[in-house]
């Protein structure tokens, strides 16, 4: 028996697959091509062989051409699934990875083992809500301000400038 | 009355339920299994073939409906 074949029936035909070359699932997605425009039946034509028939919903529609662009559509629809199931492995890698990435520090476990408190929510040990002039002013310059400023003391000593 | 064999390796039961309730507006439907196959005996009713509609017509849509929702189910991961 061949891979394939087809019948072409009053508005209708016919075709035979072997489900060894075109997966079911393959020749589902077909089918769901050809639902808007024809009245698509799936039966068994024997063993692992599936049998589909296209019925064109508009009368005087090219029954035969269907046929073609179903086997054509097939075609396409096996070799997407081929490809799916060789890189399904590296998609879930890659998905694996991301995921895990995605979970930076702190984890959530972490998270809940918090204390925060309403004595503990404004603790600051890294000084990140300390303002920057405040976290490094020189401590020098700023006792000095408290006490004189430069020109006063010059000033205050008689300096007279030698001219 | 037109009977409808769906092949129950080919199509999901449950899709066939859900195709019958949707046209049972217009369709008395009796449901039985028979040699592997799910059987539909769909009978238009009246209302439905006075407005005109045609009993193949309705029962070829019942079957192309329980075929997409049995598609749609294979690929979310349901069995068919």
């Amino acid at each position: 028996m061949s891979d394939m074949s087809f019948h072409l029936g009053e508005g209708s035909v016919r075709i035979e697959f072997d489900e060894g070359l075109y997966p079911k699932d393959a020749i589902y997605g077909a089918a769901y091509v050809f639902i808007d425009r024809c009245w698509v039946h799936l039966d068994r034509a024997g063993d692992r062989r599936i049998q589909v028939t296209l019925k064109a919903k508009k009368p005087g529609a090219d029954t035969q051409a269907f046929a073609g662009e179903f086997q054509n559509e097939l075609l396409g629809q096996a070799w997407r699934l081929r490809i799916v199931e060789e890189n399904k492995k590296l998609v879930e890698s890659i998905t694996a990875r991301a995921l895990g990435g995605a979970a930076g520090p702190p984890g959530l476990d972490e998270l809940l083992a918090m204390d925060i408190g309403e004595e503990t929510a404004f603790e600051d040990p890294l000084g990140i809500a300390m303002s920057w002039e405040e976290k490094y002013k020189k401590k020098g310059k700023a006792e000095g301000t408290k006490a004189e400023p430069e020109g006063a003391a010059d000033s205050a000593s008689g300096g007279e400038k030698a001219s | 009355m037109i009977e409808l064999r769906f092949h129950e390796e080919l199509y999901d039961g449950f899709a066939i339920d859900e195709a019958v309730k949707t046209y049972a507006a217009y369709a008395t439907a009796e449901l039985s299994r028979d040699g592997g196959a799910y059987v539909v005996k769909v009978t238009a009713k009246p209302e439905a073939t006075s407005e005109g509609i045609d009993e193949r017509v309705l029962s070829a849509e019942l079957a192309n409906y329980a075929l997409g929702l049995t598609i749609e189910k294979a690929r979310s991961g349901g069995a068919a």
